[in-house]
């Protein structure tokens, strides 16, 4: 055996698991991978629905200047893609954030840089700094994330179901209006809605689900009253059945019962418009209005946001030239984004201008485009943006929960109600816990 | 002159094979004792990079408190305090509940359905290898194919399943995956449908290995085909059905994929089992040391029941 290399058990397995280790926490550690010469730019939308061509727009303006635009997915794991990758040191300057889950970890977790002061310094960018309807994410005095778009929600309407009913194109309605439209819209094998519009955003608009001390707010009746439309609308048959939105798996593709002809009134947002002007992919035979979110006794609000939220990696080694693309995307650059359903944020562009990038090529055959103006632009739709994020997504998640269990009638609306407010308590002390 | 007659080396000192065979030996030609190490160190890296190290660091992920987004300077040591909440917590408690319904259901069933398959199918029955591929097809078909298929044949008002209960002029139709009451016997049957082909596999092999001279002599002192399953057969099927319940166990117990795709949980929470309520923790929640804590739980559960399925059956078998 002498001159003979051996190695212990204990040294070989001490040694691969070092490196083992060494290997997992360098994917974790977030140290700074190798960095790209051109701007990194992660976003949900396809590159073809616009970002390409605002990418192209702002190279054009800066000579020299180069943008990788790389888009992901956004859902789950889309979202978590991104999480991680901006964890584990992946080159990214500039990404966006869709959704209030994803907002409310990204917003106090260090992976936003502070915008504030670049903003202040920008006339042309005053409207981020209005607290009363918020176009920006403000966490603990900091500006982390600009509004990119606005998204007003509007109730679609089939105008051919709504011409064989006999009934007018409401321009301002309320809830009880709605519901009588949707009643008058039902017949055998059409149901007058696909749902009802969030009543109670339209009633208490943002940050809605928390009382003025910080705890649940589901005590508020303007959630039971919701919940109780939506059950009486389903049980009565003037919107569409709950059981089959879940076996049909139906939230993810209202679209196709709609251009069926299945219900008449949609209540959503401009981001669906796209099915409805692409006939060879989405064939239909009718032209489709829209009328303004109906109001309710307590509230005007639209229910739909400012989203679309750029943010700055404060990681990135071209901090001025990201600041550069950010403020790219929000005034000049907003154009490209008109065909991919995008309404600028900011009041960049005529409504004339915004309005035709909506609604696509050969607007009159597809849309009714007045009511759309209407809705969209001259009826000052308010919109808004939730400043409190905490324990949203088990929030939400019991939301949908309790709302399914109640429009498929296994729960009353008290119940169901009583139950959110429960967990919602609970989820919203626990966060307050730990922070 | 054998080489196992050589007496071994020091016991600290660990050699490979190929190491000790060349000491035996005694041939200088042979290789050094690091090559046996090099060969086995891309499995011995695999192995911990990807079982050792991610599962001690779920053990001390379960102690903390992290959200990812954060980084590893925004971990924080809670000690047992996730443990503590998850002894409280009705969620985890439901979760744990319906898995023990899915599993303890789906698994039982698929086995004694596997079992009575594989009796039919050892028999000299026409077609017999084309209808074992038959069975056992849903065992390997991709699980987003058997999730559309189900979607489809369980819609409460057009699929086929209650289409055919309603002409046997059944009333009140099941709601299946729209009905918080239905949904999770909804995922058990599916469950048993892909799984019973499988065990009918594993226990076809075993019959194979049965003594047939047992059998002959059983058959010769007028033993009826009862008492040669009860006395011959099934003893000797005993360490299949061990394993096969102990796989199938842990395969349920970590079902995932049929329930993110069809019904993420719900309705309501009917279908939320503990596989699922880590999901939701870790990945919608960001609360992966909480989520961590699930996950030790979960293993200290199905390693419990391991040892003593695996002792239940010792003295049961044909050669105990």
């Amino acid at each position: 055996m002498a001159g003979q290399t051996t190695l212990s058990r204990r040294a070989v397995l001490g040694a691969t698991a070092g490196a083992g280790l060494a290997t997992l926490l360098s994917g974790c550690g977030g140290s700074p991978g190798p960095r790209s010469s051109a701007l990194q730019v992660w976003g949900g939308v396809p590159g073809a629905s616009g970002p390409d061509e605002l990418v192209a727009g702002f190279e054009e303006q800066h000579p020299g200047e180069k943008v990788a635009y790389t888009r992901f997915v956004n859902d789950d794991r889309g979202n978590l893609k991104l999480d991680t990758a901006l964890q584990g040191g992946v080159d990214i300057d500039v990404y966006f954030t869709y959704n209030s889950t994803a907002m409310a970890l990204r917003a106090g977790s260090g992976v936003a840089l502070d915008l504030t002061d670049r903003v202040r310094a920008d006339p042309a960018l005053a409207p981020y700094l209005d607290t009363q309807a918020p176009r920006a994410t403000v966490v603990d005095g900091q500006m982390v994330a600009l509004a990119t778009a606005r998204e007003p929600y509007f109730v679609l309407v089939n105008e051919a179901l709504r011409e064989q009913a006999g009934v007018d194109l409401p321009r301002a309605w309320d809830v009880d209006d709605f519901h009588e439209m949707a009643r008058a819209l039902t017949r055998p094998g059409v149901h007058g809605a696909y749902s009802v519009p969030d009543t109670a955003r339209v009633s208490l608009g943002a940050n809605y689900w928390y009382a003025p001390d910080g705890g649940s707010n589901f005590g508020d009746p303007a959630f039971l009253e919701w919940l109780q439309l939506g059950r009486t609308m389903i049980d009565e048959g003037s919107a569409y059945p709950w059981t089959e939105v879940l076996a049909r798996q139906l939230a993810a593709y209202q679209q196709n019962p709609f251009l069926q002809g299945e219900f008449a009134l949609w209540p959503t947002a401009p981001f669906n418009l796209r099915y409805l002007n692409e006939p060879e992919d989405y064939p239909h035979d009718f032209r489709v209005a829209a009328a303004p979110v109906p109001r309710t006794a307590r509230g005007d609000w639209n229910a739909g946001q400012f989203n679309n939220f750029i943010m700055i990696n404060p990681r990135s080694t071209k901090l001025d030239l990201a600041w550069e693309f950010v403020r790219y995307w929000v005034t000049d650059g907003a154009r490209a984004m008109l065909g991919g359903g995008k309404i600028p944020a900011l009041d960049v562009l005529p409504d004339e201008e915004v309005l035709a990038g909506v609604l696509k090529e050969d607007p009159e055959r597809f849309f009714d485009v007045d009511s759309f103006r209407h809705a969209m632009f001259t009826s000052e739709p308010k919109l808004m943006t939730d400043t409190n994020l905490t324990a949203v997504p088990e929030i939400s998640l019991a939301v949908e929960q309790q709302r399914d269990l109640c429009w498929i009638g296994e729960r009353t609306p008290a119940e169901a109600v009583s139950t959110i407010d429960e967990l919602a308590d609970a989820a919203i002390r626990r966060n307050q816990r730990k922070a | 002159m054998a080489i196992t007659s050589k007496p071994l080396p020091a016991a600290r000192v660990l050699e490979p094979p190929l190491a000790r065979a060349t000491t035996a030996r005694g041939n200088p030609s042979q290789p050094p004792g690091w090559v046996g190490w090099a060969f086995l160190a891309p499995n011995l890296l695999g192995v911990l990079a990807f079982t050792l190290v991610p599962l001690l660091s779920v053990v001390g992920l379960s102690l903390t408190s992290w959200n990812l987004v954060s980084g590893l300077s925004g971990i924080e040591f809670v000690g047992l305090q996730n443990f503590v909440d998850l002894f409280v917590d009705p969620g985890f408690w439901n979760a744990t509940l319906r898995t023990v319904l899915y599993a303890g259901i789906s698994v039982p069933l698929t086995v004694v359905g596997g079992l009575g398959l594989a009796l039919a199918l050892n028999r000299d029955v026409p077609g017999r290898a084309v209808l074992r591929v038959i069975f056992f097809l849903p065992y390997i078909v991709t699980v987003v194919a058997i999730g559309m298929v189900w979607l489809m044949l369980l819609n409460p008002s057009a699929g086929v399943v209650n289409q055919l209960l309603g002409a046997f002029g059944l009333q009140d139709l099941p709601g299946w995956f729209a009905s918080s009451h239905w949904a999770l016997p909804a995922l058990i049957i599916i469950a048993i449908w892909s799984g019973v082909g499988y065990a009918s596999m594993i226990y076809l092999s075993a019959l194979t290995d049965a003594p047939t001279q047992l059998y002959e002599a059983a058959q010769v002192d007028g033993a009826g085909a009862w008492t040669r399953f009860r006395t011959i057969t099934w003893p000797s099927l005993v360490p299949t059905t061990v394993f096969l319940l102990v796989t199938l166990f842990i395969g349920a117990s970590q079902g995932f994929g049929l329930i993110a795709l069809i019904t993420a949980g719900g309705p309501g929470d009917a279908t939320t089992v503990v596989s699922y309520y880590m999901y939701q923790n870790g990945f919608q929640f960001y609360r992966f040391g909480y989520a961590a804590a699930i996950g030790m739980a979960t293993f200290a559960g199905v390693l419990a029941l391991t040892v003593l399925t695996w002792r239940a059956q010792r003295g049961r078998t044909l050669h105990d």
